[in-house]
């Protein structure tokens, strides 16, 4: 199965905190790496041009020299240092005390050859210490040719060698995903097997109860016609959310003109025997006119979740207040109620919080899935043993 | 005020007078009637050991206690001559000797650029 054919499946946290951990260490080794090797390459070329300066100031230093001893010689009558336009000199004693200058920035006598600055500077230790010196420095100017080389091939073949290894990242992070895609298709496999087999008994309960003529039974068969009526249509409720997860991609949306306000007091009524069974007590305030343009069974399917999730955890003798106006559907129950710390996490697939009611932990997920097509905002807010309120606003 | 001044400079001029006379009594003295003039001798030094401080350790050293192993000049130079005699001055006088031998001839502070 691939990864791109869920990826409407919401990644839970702790997934994504793998996902970002693996990503930012994959991307910290990556450029390590890299700049390791911009470095090498650097020092490589860097090396490479002192080299080339370094022989042509070998070259010069052995004229320097012979102008130097010359001088030395006739220090008596003449002290003119030598110069040249190009190539700067100085000399140091073999205290490396400075005899003369003529350099743009202090030489570091340990070295040979470096660069400081934008300068190159060449040391050479000449065999007699002519006017005293012991180190003869020569300096130049880098041209900086080499460095616009290696820009230009670090661009050239950087560049292309980054955009590899985000690839192989991508490639990377999809086999680090494929386990955990893996249990959700497998779960989403089986949760379509089940329910394709419930569907038969669950709409022949339904339909044989329907044609049952209430009023020639006795209220004790009646109670249990009823109870079998609640457990039909909770079954038939989790058929029907099943189906929307399993079938999603391939039902058809048609959006139409949708009455609200007429489409919440149907799935009130529809839900009331369920709310009874508990003697939950709806209390509506359901303003006429409300619509909204949206595809009736999803908007269905929505509805039915927020209700039955407002049935499910709430207390027995609870309340479930339903307001609709224009722009919103606010659900509240007098439930369980969610802690602060897993709001964030309600709406991922298969996630549950109480294991003491039934169901799979899809209901949400559904609700945050047509919201998130629509564009609908989701708004829980809820306090433990107290109360859950669940808005939804368009 | 003014006194004060002329008293400090003629104190400095006698001390640096001193100076330059132990030299000029001491070597100069000698050496000008030789073949190897003391400029010469200079830079054959500095040649050799590059730094004051090994400039003036060398002539020191020599100057106390001359050897065929220390001198710099070339052997046919000491064939002919010999090895000098060691200095009779008193450690103080012989390094300020030295001292003014070396402000005399130093490279520090003499070249200069063609403009």
């Amino acid at each position: 199965m691939s990864v791109s054919k869920n990826l409407d499946i919401r990644l839970l946290r702790s997934e994504k905190k793998s996902l970002v951990a693996f990503l930012s260490l994959y991307l910290f080794f990556s450029i390590i790496i890299l700049f390791f090797i911009v470095f090498l390459y650097y020092s490589f070329q860097k090396d490479l041009m002192l080299q080339k300066k370094r022989e042509y100031l070998q070259e010069y230093s052995k004229d320097f020299v012979v102008k130097l001893k010359r001088l030395h010689r006739n220090f008596s009558k003449t002290h003119i240092y030598p110069t040249d336009k190009n190539i700067r000199t100085a000399i140091y004693d073999s205290d490396k005390v400075k005899i003369f200058s003529l350099l743009k920035r202090k030489p570091d006598l340990k070295k040979v050859i470096y660069k400081t600055g934008d300068q190159i500077q060449f040391i050479k230790e000449p065999e007699s210490y002519y006017l005293g010196a012991k180190y003869i420095i020569f300096e130049m100017e880098d041209d900086g040719i080499w460095f616009k080389k290696f820009i230009k091939n670090i661009l050239m073949f950087g560049f292309p060698f980054f955009i590899i290894i985000m690839i192989m990242g991508y490639f990377l992070m999809r086999l680090f995903l494929k386990p955990m895609r893996d249990t959700v298709v497998l779960l989403d496999r089986f949760i379509k097997d089940t329910t394709h087999e419930l569907n038969t008994p669950v709409s022949a309960i339904m339909a044989n109860i329907e044609t049952i003529d209430k009023n020639k039974l006795e209220p004790k068969t009646l109670r249990k016609i009823e109870r079998i009526d609640i457990a039909a249509r909770t079954i038939s409720n989790i058929y029907q959310d099943l189906t929307y997860l399993v079938l999603n991609h391939r039902v058809q949306t048609n959006d139409e003109r949708m009455d609200i306000s007429k489409l919440l007091k149907d799935r009130c009524e529809y839900f009331s025997i369920i709310a009874k069974s508990k003697k939950i007590e709806f209390i509506l305030d359901i303003q006429d006119g409300v619509y909204l343009d949206i595809d009736k069974n999803k908007m269905i399917k929505l509805i039915d979740n927020l209700i039955s999730n407002a049935i499910k955890y709430n207390k027995i003798k609870g309340k479930i207040k339903i307001v609709l106006r224009e722009g919103s559907i606010i659900v509240e129950d007098t439930g369980i109620g969610i802690s602060e710390d897993k709001l964030n996490e309600i709406f991922d697939r298969y996630k549950r919080f109480n294991t003491s009611s039934g169901g799979f932990g899809i209901g949400l997920n559904i609700v945050w899935m047509i919201a998130k097509e629509y564009n609908l905002k989701i708004k829980v807010d809820s306090k433990v043993g107290k109360y859950t309120k669940v808005e939804i606003r368009w | 005020m003014v006194k004060r001044y002329i008293v400090l400079c003629f104190i400095l001029l006698s001390v640096l007078s001193a100076r330059s006379n132990i030299y000029e009594r001491n070597c100069v003295k000698c050496h000008k009637t030789q073949a190897v003039t003391l400029d010469k001798l200079f830079y054959r030094y500095l040649l050799k050991y590059s730094s004051e401080r090994a400039v003036k350790k060398a002539l020191y050293d020599y100057l106390k206690h001359p050897s065929f192993f220390k001198t710099i000049m070339p052997k046919g130079y000491i064939n002919r001559y010999g090895i000098k005699l060691p200095s009779k001055l008193s450690d103080k006088d012989l390094k300020k000797a030295i001292d003014v031998y070396w402000d005399k001839y130093k490279v520090f502070g003499k070249l200069k650029v063609k403009k």
